[in-house]
């Protein structure tokens, strides 16, 4: 104990035998984010008192012009243009459903994905058949890459009979397991993320890796079952995409008041995983980011999260005016509209002419009036239609999807053979 | 037959399933190499091998998701709660995403979520709870209580093949201190089935879990007086086997509800009601109830002596019952 007295009478004594060399400062580690964006927007928002009012102010450069599209290292010209075609399908759909709200057709609320289309539908057309989607409320973009149609989307905010849940549950909250691999979401936030992971998991046993996306918020990512869901597909080395869809509000409150880090995507390091920061107007680099995260999930090599940037540009459903998010601050992300910016992206490039966007566009509206007329002549359900399919009573095979698991331990092959043998002795 | 424990009877259902079927796995906190805290799955990672016996972190949530979305790609996933007074970090994942997944969108989850639960070893307020109740409000769940290794190899084999999430109760004092003869030969428990445990004329019984135990003792004790008690065990909580309730009530016209878990919104509640629904006119008296007081399960053993029911208070209740 004597050393520790000497300490106590004297901070500045070291037991370090003379001649030691000196501790330098702390080591320092560095980690990588890796960052597409061609623009990197600087502005915060904060709670302000402004005479008797509480409200948010943006501060910052937002003066710059909308930067270009980046390049796809991996689209045609043909696939970018069919990525156009579902982010304005997106767009257009929302606006039929805000005029069958404004109809009094649709029950509840309607929840928009707008300025986010390049996310939504860029991200999903990166999966492959095998591979599987769980979106959040502003993924309907996803659900029609998926395979839903846009009457099935109208008919669920109908809450109609032949609606994917038949009646049974509303705006996104869709799933298809057999066909579209699809996992219906639920209204709480981050609980699909372990659920993604165990279907990576799932798949892995049957001897398939496949790229399990889904998405989380700004807002979103607050939950503990999102770092839960997160950390175990680090751990077990599951083929998660996880989109980080920063729109920069949770409801109405900003994402300067949800977090402390910079860009949402340093979460990554946290989890030892690759992380990622697109520009989530940009469909192009949405689309790369997706595609690699997905061929890395399914190489076998784990989970990536890659952190979306852009704006949520109606509130939080139809019924929210929005009225806290600064003005400034909508001009700003207008002119970094995705749809706009892919469109001036194909017609520049000369991928498309005057003519055929005009004619694609008139084609999807054609499309979105034929789904809105069969939706709305589509019958409400039955209300006995309520009763029954809370428990799977022979309904379903459960089977497995991708090959009967392998047994990587001989021993139990081997222990079942002999009891066979056993058997056929008897 | 062999003597099997409780624990070595759920172990062995496991097992078999394991054998019999490479869509089962299980997954949970140290139930690998340590082979669980209560060695359930001992030995389990060395036999089926680390892909299908998985370690997770602790992380309850995260472990149901898993195991839900392991099934939607037609896997049976078997996931551990280290005790069941964890469960409550993973609510949402089975009330609000699993329980809701059959009747929202057709999605079946073929998964079993299993754990000790039960007070009496001096566990304290979070190592000794009988959360059953919380999942009998959830439709969609399945919530199955074994009293007997027969009955828990059975009912495990039953809920890994059950195409629901099957919630799996054990209760942690009778993992070791029951015994009885299991058959080898492979048999199934169907979930919904009461068991009549002990028939009787004068008075019913309807228990589960470790409770079965004190109200045969009871019953041993109340026919020294020539009180002939009927004892039905119900095995399965959702879903609840009416019939053989009311079959009960019809028998002896008189029922003591008894459980282990607290008071206000037991299933005795629920059971009680039941039998005012469907066989009024067949009571000779009230229903009556032995629970464990509405607290926490207290830590020190005089104090969770008092919080449990224990045989003296079944049998007073079945002697105020009888003379009634």
């Amino acid at each position: 104990m004597a050393n520790k007295s000497k300490k106590a009478t004297d901070p500045s004594a070291s037991s370090r035998p003379a001649g030691a060399p000196q501790p330098t400062a702390t080591s320092e580690r560095r980690y990588t984010i890796q960052d597409y964006r061609l623009e990197k927007p600087c502005f915060t928002l904060k709670q302000v008192q402004e005479g008797d009012r509480v409200l948010y102010r943006c501060e910052g450069d937002l003066s710059g012009p909308p930067p270009p599209l980046r390049d796809s290292q991996f689209l045609s010209p043909a696939e970018l243009i069919e990525i156009y075609r579902w982010m304005l399908l997106n767009r257009r759909m929302e606006m039929a459903l805000e005029n069958l709200y404004k109809q009094g057709m649709v029950v509840g609320g309607v929840y928009f994905g707008l300025g986010q289309e390049a996310c939504s539908c860029a991200s999903a057309y990166a999966l492959e058949d095998d591979d599987w989607i769980g979106p959040m409320i502003r993924n309907q973009g996803a659900l029609l890459v998926r395979g839903f149609a846009a009457r099935d989307i109208m008919m669920q905010y109908m809450a109609k009979a032949s609606s994917p849940t038949q009646g049974r549950d509303a705006s996104s909250h869709m799933g298809d397991h057999l066909r579209r691999n699809v996992v219906a979401p639920i209204s709480t936030l981050g609980d699909l993320i372990p659920v993604l992971s165990g279907v990576a998991l799932g798949a892995r046993l049957q001897g398939r890796n496949v790229a399990a996306m889904t998405y989380i918020g700004d807002g979103g990512q607050s939950t503990g079952v999102t770092y839960e869901g997160i950390n175990f597909a680090a751990v077990e080395t599951l083929g998660l995409v996880l989109i980080v869809e920063n729109n920069l509000w949770g409801y109405s409150t900003p994402a300067d008041m949800q977090f402390r880090v910079q860009d949402l995507a340093e979460r990554a390091i946290g989890y030892g995983i690759p992380g990622v920061i697109v520009d989530g107007t940009d469909a192009c680099q949405v689309y790369d980011a997706a595609h690699e995260a997905c061929a890395r999930a399914r190489r076998g090599q784990g989970p990536t999260l890659i952190e979306a940037k852009m704006m949520r540009m109606k509130g939080h459903a139809i019924h929210d005016a929005a009225a806290y998010v600064p003005e400034p601050l909508l001009e700003y992300w207008r002119k970094r509209d995705p749809i706009l910016r892919l469109e001036r992206y194909l017609l520049g490039r000369r991928w498309l002419t005057e003519e055929e966007n005009e004619r694609l566009i008139a084609d999807v509206e054609r499309q979105l009036e034929v789904d809105r007329d069969f939706a709305v002549a589509a019958p409400m359900p039955e209300p006995e239609s309520a009763a029954g399919g809370v428990y799977c009573e022979g309904c379903h095979e459960v089977k497995p999807r991708y090959g009967v698991p392998q047994m990587s331990v001989t021993k139990s092959v081997l222990t079942t053979a002999l009891r066979q043998v056993v058997v056929e002795r008897k | 037959m062999p003597q099997l424990t409780y624990l070595e009877a759920i172990r062995q259902g496991i097992w078999e399933e394991m054998e019999r079927d490479r869509t089962v796995f299980c997954l949970g906190e140290d139930i690998g190499v340590y082979g669980g805290a209560f060695k359930v799955t001992d030995g389990f990672i060395d036999h089926f091998g680390a892909e299908r016996v998985i370690d997770t972190p602790i992380a309850e949530a995260a472990i149901v998701g898993a195991a839900f979305g392991a099934s939607l790609t037609g896997m049976r996933p078997v996931a551990e709660f280290q005790f069941m007074d964890f469960i409550g970090c993973a609510f949402n994942q089975i009330v609000n995403m699993v329980a809701k997944a059959h009747y929202r969108w057709s999605a079946p989850a073929p998964l079993v979520l299993r754990g000790p639960s039960g007070g009496n070893v001096h566990g304290g307020p979070f190592h000794s709870q009988n959360p059953e109740a919380w999942f009998v409000h959830a439709p969609g769940l399945k919530v199955v209580c074994p009293a007997s290794p027969y009955d828990a190899k059975g009912l495990m084999k039953a809920s890994i093949r059950d195409n629901n999430p099957v919630i799996f109760f054990e209760h942690k004092y009778l993992y070791r201190r029951i015994k009885e003869e299991v058959p080898s030969d492979e048999y199934l428990v169907p979930l919904g089935r009461a068991r009549l445990a002990r028939p009787g004329r004068d008075l019913s019984i309807i228990t589960y879990a470790a409770m079965v135990y004190v109200a045969l003792e009871a019953a041993d004790l109340l026919a020294r007086e020539g009180i002939d008690i009927e004892v039905l065990d119900l095995r399965t909580l959702a879903p609840l086997d009416r019939e053989a309730i009311v079959r009960t009530v019809k028998r002896t016209n008189k029922v003591l509800l008894v459980h282990e878990d607290v008071r206000t919104g037991g299933i005795a509640g629920e059971i009680s009601a039941i039998i005012n629904e469907e066989a009024f006119e067949d009571l000779d008296g009230p229903v009556l109830r032995v629970t464990a007081q509405d607290s926490p399960v207290p830590f020190s053993p005089p104090q969770e002596d008092y919080f449990l029911p224990k045989v003296s208070d079944v049998v007073r209740e079945a002697r105020r019952l009888k003379a009634y």
